[in-house]
């Protein structure tokens, strides 16, 4: 019998294929969200974490290239630090357990994702205007975010070196940066401002929050 | 200016892509510090390196190996190449990194695969134990010239090795080397 699976595929081949999946997989979540009410929270970040896993998974052909950083970066931007990080450590562990491998390093990219997550947080009054992203200074902290998320996970060779190897490794891995900033920068323009419209549907506004917690004191 | 981001973005991903090789070179050769000492074993090694074990196979000049032909290329535990040094006057390539091992002629047979074929090590078992005719493709009984025959010359920290490799007892941090010598 012809073995359908055992056909070798060149690097940009597979590649192509995995774009093809990936664009699947990212207009039926499109559609998805479409059916959400408005307000629905939960069920969005549910539908970022399977695009971000997705994505990550997907896209390992380009090395350092995923949709990850800027999700989580948009997702402290409109729901807050804490369900940001919870979005980045879920992405990490999932991709890793399923594709990547898990290991030291799974801590050190959620800590890094989270770090992500509380910069947009902090930072969205000024990447957010009404509901809406600026593209142009969320592309700027996003390739920035790039170098920090590397540099963040590459701590993690400290665990078995000593320090001296720590500006070597980072020298070593400066392409690997650029590769996530421009990345994330192209991430931005493609997709930041209508994903910005979809996030701002789910978003509970903070006055309300704090008005409710007021209420109930 | 958003307008233009996205097709500079690509364009610039791209350029990157196609580009990535040639810069990770250049870095890599910045980031490399090699030992200058020449009273260590260790000299003209990198120096992470120094206390590991490490194995060096030097070509001689009229027969070079293709894959080894500029400078001495160094590879690590996990069989990247991290460097090359340009200034020993000889080219071949060291593997290095190692710790534990005992008998040279494991160390031997685990190090060179990492070289992913390009210094893999023909011998003969013979009465005094494994003999090594061929390294990285080079049979000494092939070398020829202006005298009556070559062979794999094994030294051990910089002296020539009083036993064979498959004798050979080694400790943290010893340096092992082949190279082509005449008789």
């Amino acid at each position: 019998m012809y073995d359908f699976h055992n056909v070798a595929l060149s690097s940009s081949e597979v590649l192509l294929l995995n774009l093809a999946v990936l664009s699947i997989i990212a207009s039926s979540l499109i559609l998805s969200e479409r059916s959400l009410k408005n307000q629905s929270q939960w069920p969005m970040i549910g539908l970022l974490a399977i695009f971000g896993i997705s994505g990550r998974i997907l896209l390992a052909p380009i090395p350092n290239v995923q949709p990850v950083t800027v999700i989580v970066l948009m997702a402290g931007a409109y729901y807050g630090a804490t369900r940001a990080i919870a979005l980045g450590g879920t992405i990490a562990l999932a991709t890793n357990v399923i594709a990547l491998g898990h290991g030291p390093w799974t801590l050190f990219q959620a800590v890094g994702w989270g770090f992500a997550g509380i910069v947009g947080a902090h930072m969205s009054s000024r990447l957010l205007v009404n509901e809406k992203v600026r593209v142009n200074m969320m592309a700027i902290v996003a390739a920035i975010l790039g170098f920090a998320f590397n540099w963040i996970v590459s701590l993690s060779i400290l665990i078995d070196t000593g320090s001296s190897m720590l500006i070597p490794y980072l020298l070593n891995g400066l392409v690997f940066d650029l590769y996530h900033a421009v990345g994330n920068v192209v991430f931005v323009a493609w997709m930041a401002a209508p994903l910005g419209e979809m996030m701002a549907r789910h978003r509970t506004t903070r006055n309300r929050e704090a008005v409710r917690e007021v209420a109930t004191i | 200016m958003t307008n233009y981001l996205k097709p500079a973005s690509v364009a610039f991903l791209i350029v990157l892509m196609l580009a990535a090789p040639e810069i990770r070179e250049r870095l890599s050769e910045q980031s490399i510090k090699f030992v200058e000492d020449s009273e260590s074993s260790h000299d003209g090694l990198p120096n992470e390196w120094v206390d590991k074990q490490v194995i060096c196979v030097f070509f001689p000049q009229d027969y070079p190996n293709q894959q080894f032909s500029d400078g001495v290329t160094m590879i690590n535990q996990e069989g990247n190449r991290i460097g090359e040094n340009s200034d020993l006057n000889r080219t071949g390539a060291c593997v290095g990194g190692f710790e534990g091992y005992t008998e040279g002629m494991d160390f031997m047979m685990d190090s060179t695969r990492l070289a992913s074929g390009s210094l893999s090590v023909g011998y003969q078992v013979g009465e005094w134990g494994p003999y090594v005719h061929t390294i990285g493709g080079l049979n000494a009984n092939s070398v020829t010239g202006d005298f009556s025959g070559a062979y794999w010359k094994l030294d051990h920290n910089g002296a020539l090795s009083m036993v064979g490799i498959g004798d050979l007892v080694m400790s943290e941090g010893d340096v092992i080397t082949w190279s082509i010598d005449t008789w």
